[in-house]
């Protein structure tokens, strides 16, 4: 019987350095409001140790062990807890490298099971070639291993003993070169603003220093009074606030920006997205290099999510959609970067579109605009006469917007199918083409409203086990849905059809 | 047999094949009462007539517990003469408190043609079928929903019964997949045949289950 396995001993380095990291502040608040006294200095200490005996803990503690079925993570402390996670929900396996666990050698990992988070496996940390094999062997087994109605009921009694890493399917071994699919270029980074990403930084930044401002005045290194008189000296003089305002606006204006570039490319710095084995991975960051494993076979779809200000610059960014992950977060594959490379990663490494979208009927443009101009035109209609002119003047202003917004989502609407694949798109200020496979569905919602009931419009919902659930096709024509529903799966609609047609394989019907 | 069998019991219900919404000939345009989609036949089947005064009965108690909160709230406005002097009289706020002793009649006539129609409409609406591989829906009163599910990708399939349906009779059939858009519900139903439905697609989709998803 092989024995459970124990964390990297630099463990014992790590997790003190960890602990202490969040107990840093209050310490040194502690030594120097007792002014290094005998008292504060054993308070110091009790926390250096404390801090080692985490460390120790961890690693004396805690073993894992990979069976041929399951993985299971113990603890053994006084009393045992043991977490088994049966490979087969395995969806995929994020491997995280800190700044101080790459400069020991050591990564994180973590494993994803369908299910919600307490069923979720952290390994802190061990080695990184240790790591490897683990999310090989994960991916590869959970591959391996059939569904659970299909597999023979397991036998009674204790698990044979297994080899430790079985030698995996031929073709598909850890020294396989990755396929890299694409790999992030510097130019990408100033992307980052046009999505809007991390442009609340600089607030970020204020909101620290303003508490950090706060920290000194409770230890008594700095007095609020004197912060009162200067801030009143400031307010005193009308012409110095006004400079001082604008300046800080300008000053706002300009680094929100670059502080969305710097955290972009700190968190995305070199992403790649490459194949190994049989997994998609997706690798980025810069003090922390993040590793996500997807499961090849998992992945159902891709979807293409890009803004406005986006769209004006060309780029977008590519989500997977992936069986059993609970939402979309998990399964990003591209943040920023420009559409074509977008496009053509989807094609390579998910799966290819062959169609181009068919636009909606133009009853559906009337629908948008009324949508997108009739709440604000409403509330200012409301707004004026009830003595509000600044309400009224923002809703009528939102009401106006609302105009070239309508028109924008409609010519974002279309919908195709290639024969294998279905695709569907939408919206304006967040438009999303999704891309799934037909053998994905799990069934069709078609809904009529009573104004599109007027229009002769409906809206027909792909539902798709992975991803977001649905996927929808807002105001079609309520034939041409009908129609879109039976040439993708016809089987299912056929029996239901008003003028039933004929199939392929069947006698045509008399005539109409 | 059991296919025989169920197709029995749906039959006692009456199959309304060929009702206002199929056509023959050209498709009627979709303004007609009726005919929302012509491209697709409505199910075949309608649910329990007596769902009609159970939906009834479930208004009336929701209608009286509005009822009762819009009482509450414009004794509690009238009962507050400061609050009148607060407000500058002829503005909108004014007004709503003049209106505020009215409220309870205008919840109670907004309300009491909604219980008594929408379950009429309700029964005229909802319809479903249970075919070999699919099971077809239409649901709802001012919006309808078709809902298209495939017994191959069927999860789990409950009946339920709140304790009003139990007083009635009625159970309500849910048919889950993975998706919660592929997911769909029968309400009132009779509880013999909603269990009968159960069994028979919780044994076709164990049968028909491959791992698409």
């Amino acid at each position: 019987m092989t024995a459970a396995r124990r964390l990297s001993p630099l463990v014992l380095v790590v997790a003190p350095v960890q602990v202490l990291r969040q107990f840093a502040i209050p310490v040194v608040g502690v030594l120097l409001f007792g002014r290094f006294s005998a008292a504060s200095l054993a308070i110091a200490a009790a926390a250096v140790v404390l801090a080692f005996a985490t460390g120790v803990f961890r690693w004396w503690t805690f073993r894992y062990r990979v069976y041929a079925d399951r993985i299971e993570l113990t603890r053994t402390f006084l009393s045992r807890r043991v977490r088994a996670m049966p490979l087969q929900r395995v969806r995929g396996v994020e491997i995280n490298t800190p700044l101080l666990h790459r400069l020991l050698g050591l990564a994180i990992v973590h494993i994803e099971t369908a299910g919600d988070d307490s069923e979720h496996g952290v390994l802190d940390a061990v080695s990184e070639e240790e790591a490897d094999r683990l999310r090989a062997a994960l991916l590869h087994r959970a591959a391996a291993t059939p569904p659970p109605y299909l597999a023979p009921p397991p036998a009674a009694g204790y698990p044979p003993p297994a080899a430790w890493y079985p030698p995996p399917p031929a073709g598909a071994s850890l020294g396989e070169p990755p396929e890299v699919f694409v790999r992030a270029r510097p130019r990408w980074y100033l992307y980052a603003p046009l999505s809007g990403a991390y442009l609340l930084a600089p607030l970020a930044v204020v909101a620290a220093l303003v508490g950090f401002v706060q920290q000194l005045t409770e230890l008594n290194l700095l007095s609020p009074r004197r912060i009162g008189a200067a801030v009143e000296d400031l307010v005193a003089h009308p012409a110095v606030l006004i400079a001082v305002s604008v300046a800080a606006a300008v000053l706002f204006l300009i680094a929100m920006p670059v502080a969305s570039v710097v955290v972009f490319a700190l968190v995305n710095w070199d992403f790649t997205v490459y194949r190994q084995g049989g997994a998609l991975v997706c690798e980025r960051g810069l003090l922390t290099r993040r590793s996500v494993s997807l499961e090849r076979r998992r992945i159902r779809g891709w979807v293409l999510v890009d803004g406005p200000l986006e769209r004006l610059g060309g780029v977008a960014r590519l989500q997977a959609v992936v069986t059993g992950l609970g939402g979309e977060a998990r399964g990003q594959l591209l943040p920023s970067a420009p559409r074509d490379v977008a496009l053509a990663v989807a094609e390579r490494a998910v799966l290819p579109l062959r169609a181009e979208l068919a636009g909606h009927p133009p009853r559906a443009r009337l629908r948008r605009l009324v949508r997108a101009v009739g709440p604000w035109a409403v509330a200012a209609a409301v707004a004026w006469p009830a003595g509000l002119p600044v309400a009224g003047a923002v809703f009528t202003a939102l009401a106006l917007l609302g105009v070239p917004l309508g028109e924008d989502r409609y010519r974002a609407l279309g919908h195709a199918f290639d024969g294998e694949r279905i695709s569907v798109r939408s919206g304006s200020l967040s438009r999303r083409q999704a891309v799934v496979e037909r053998r994905a569905l799990v069934g069709w919602r078609l809904r009529q409203s009573w104004f599109q009931r007027r229009a002769g419009l409906a809206t027909l919902t792909a539902a798709v086990g992975a991803g977001a659930g649905g996927y929808a096709a807002i105001d079609l024509d309520a034939g041409d849905a009908v129609r879109f529903a039976a040439a993708v799966t016809p089987e299912w609609v056929r029996p239901f059809l008003a003028h039933p047609v004929p199939g392929p394989a069947q006698e045509p019907g008399p005539p109409r | 047999m059991g296919r025989a069998r169920m197709s029995r019991h749906i039959s006692i219900l009456g199959n309304v094949r060929g009702g206002p919404d199929t056509t023959r000939g050209r498709p009627v345009a979709p303004r007609l009462a009726g005919v929302s989609i012509p491209a697709l036949r409505p199910p075949a089947n309608r649910v329990a007539r007596r769902a009609i005064a159970l939906w009834m009965v479930r208004g009336a108690a929701v209608a009286a517990v509005l009822i009762g909160v819009s009482a509450t709230v414009s004794s509690a406005l009238a009962a507050l003469p400061a609050a009148r002097h607060q407000v500058s009289p002829g503005s909108l706020p004014a007004g709503l408190l003049d209106w505020a002793d009215r409220l309870p009649a205008v919840v109670a006539a907004v309300a009491l043609p909604l219980v008594l129609g929408v379950p009429v409409w309700r029964y005229a609406v909802e319809r479903f079928e249970v075919l070999a591989d699919v099971v077809y829906t239409r649901t709802g009163w001012l919006s309808r929903t078709w809902q298209l599910v495939p017994v191959a990708r069927v999860q789990t399939v409950d009946t339920s019964q709140g304790w009003l349906e139990r007083a009635f009779g009625l159970a309500t059939l849910r048919v889950q997949t993975a998706s919660h858009a592929g997911s769909s519900r029968i309400a009132g139903l009779p509880l013999p045949l909603a269990r009968a439905l159960a069994a028979d697609l919780g044994r076709r989709a164990g049968e028909l289950r491959d791992d698409a998803t």
